[in-house]
């Protein structure tokens, strides 16, 4: 069998995180094409429901990233992805989705590198854990 | 002043012969409605004189007051929600409402999402170590007790005990653990609760730490219940002494006990859900959530859940119409969106037709969220939902973790 591709999708503020994809790409560095970027205004605009939609359609892993704290565009904004993303993997582990399947991660318009390393370690951990419930699920019917 | 004590018994004798503990509550709420402190007051009585059927009363007249007198334990009002719809959250009313903690508590969230004006409100706490289903005390005292539900005039729970007396004036009792275990007894989360004194309302009443059936502990917390308290002294309607040190240690030490045991209810309860594998849990949840007939009780009901446009009805992209059981987003963006604020009323679970577990799942991650926040819900004004706020310190916190 093929090994498992996970899907990830990366929410990414158009800001920082998603300036820094650019600036990735730009400087022709190589991540996993599992990662399917999202563009949002800001990591504060990430709310719940967009990452639990983004695991019921099947995503293996979700990435949320913002500007490092202090330098949100709108203030606090990332400061509430933060608190959202805290509050919400207790209940991804309590219902079975698993929290390691969420992570947060601050990377700024400059740090091209920090988006390669991010999505290669993010990968690595969700090839670890394997297809999300939801496909598993989806897969045996 | 707040932090005040007193033992009361009404003045009333047509009030004493009808309360169960010295009439206080009652007295206090008639004299809150004479002296014109508020237009109405808002409480529970037993509808046609049907113990297990007690539903919230807004009354006008003093004279009328007395038909709530006496504490009902097979009933579970939802009186915040009552309080919010029906009443328009007292915006322009002043009512004095009895409230148990878990109600104090949903009052004082929807406070915080400007939905009740407090401002207007009196709240004459009662403290509670549980109430128990309607229908299920029902069987449980024909098949446990061996009586007629119909010939029940009061029930007590007392040092783990529940006690009914019935109208020939017979009293019967059990060890409420015993009960409980072979599933009645109190309601699954009033067994977890761990707030018996309601604090956070203007007074506390309660029986802990009186020594005879007259009387009733009062515990002033706020200015507000103390100027009243001092009110009502000074009118006649309630007769107070000082409680001593000794009465004073058996309301902490009672309340402890009672404190410990949620604790070890908490414990179980969790652990029936935590000990299962992640796949497990998922399997176990998916099964639950199936049999969801998607019928928004949980979400009427639930104290938390104020938005006029509720992103789980059909037209809003979130939940696709027509479809039962109802796609995964329904249940798991309820949850999620009452998580953080839950205090642990039990009203989802009671209303469910489906009997979900969800009190159980979403006071579980309440628990922790709490933890993790160092939030308690329903206990004070200011502090506001910590997945719905930020503070400026958390601007110099560099890590991807909330750590507070």
């Amino acid at each position: 069998m093929d090994e498992f591709e996970p899907k990830i999708v990366g929410f990414f503020c158009n800001w920082c995180s998603y300036t820094g994809a650019d600036l990735a790409g730009t400087s022709r560095i190589k991540y996993p094409p599992n990662v399917r970027v999202i563009r949002v205004m800001c990591s504060g605009r990430v709310d719940e429901r967009l990452i639990l939609k983004a695991f019921a359609l099947g995503a293996d892993g979700v990435l949320v990233s913002g500007c490092h704290p202090g330098d949100c565009h709108y203030q606090k904004g990332n400061l509430s992805a933060r608190r959202r993303v805290t509050g919400l993997k207790p209940f991804l582990e309590a219902i079975g989705i698993g929290k390691d399947r969420l992570r947060l991660e601050w990377i700024s318009a400059s740090e091209g590198p920090k988006v390669a390393e991010t999505v290669k370690s993010f990968t690595q951990t969700i090839k670890g854990l394997g297809p999300s419930v939801f496909n598993r699920r989806r897969n045996e019917h | 002043m707040k932090g005040d004590m007193y033992i009361a018994r009404s003045s009333d004798k047509e009030i004493l012969e009808k309360a169960e503990y010295g009439g206080a509550v009652t007295s206090l709420l008639k004299f809150a409605l004479e002296s014109g402190r508020v237009d109405a007051v808002l409480a529970i009585k037993a509808r046609d004189g049907n113990r297990y059927d007690g539903v919230p009363v807004l009354i006008t007249e003093p004279e009328e007051v007395i038909e709530t007198a006496g504490a009902l334990h097979c009933a579970s009002p939802n009186i915040s929600r009552f309080l919010k719809e029906y009443l328009d959250g007292a915006s322009d009313l002043k009512v004095a409402v009895t409230v148990k903690p878990c109600d104090a508590k949903a009052i004082i969230e929807l406070t915080k999402r400007i939905q009740i004006n407090l401002d207007n409100l009196l709240l004459i706490g009662l403290n509670c170590t549980g109430t128990l289903s309607p229908t299920k005390a029902k069987t449980m005292i024909k098949t446990e007790f061996e009586a007629d539900p119909a010939d029940v005039v009061a029930e007590d729970i007392e040092d783990n005990k529940l006690t009914i007396r019935l109208k020939d004036g017979t009293e019967k009792e059990k060890d409420l653990t015993e009960l409980e275990e072979r599933g009645y007894g109190r309601r699954e989360n009033c067994r977890r609760c761990e707030t018996n004194i309601p604090i956070m309302a203007d007074i506390a009443c309660g029986k802990w730490g009186t020594t005879d059936k007259n009387k009733t502990f009062i515990e002033v917390c706020s200015e507000k219940g103390s100027d009243f308290i001092k009110e009502a002294i000074e009118a006649g309607k309630i007769k107070v002494e000082q409680p001593s040190s000794d009465a004073i240690e058996t309301v902490r030490k009672k309340d402890e006990a009672a404190i410990e045991l949620a604790r070890q209810w908490q414990e179980k309860d969790f652990a029936s859900l935590t000990e299962m594998s992640g796949d497990e849990r998922f399997n176990y949840w998916s099964t639950q959530f199936s049999r969801c007939i998607k019928c928004y009780g949980c979400r009427d009901a639930c104290p938390i859940c104020y938005c006029k446009d509720c992103v789980l009805e059909a037209d809003r992209g979130f939940v696709p119409p027509g479809e039962v059981p109802p796609d995964t987003m329904f249940p798991m963006v309820r949850i999620t969106h009452v998580m953080d604020s839950c205090v642990n009323c039990g009203q989802c679970q009671d209303v469910c037709p489906m009997e979900l577990p969800l009190s159980r799942l979403i006071f579980m991650l309440n628990r922790e969220l709490a933890g993790i926040f160092k939030y308690e819900p329903g206990m004070d004004v200011s502090e506001l939902p910590p997945l719905r706020t930020v503070t400026d310190q958390e601007l110099s916190l560099s890590s991807v973790e909330v750590a507070l």
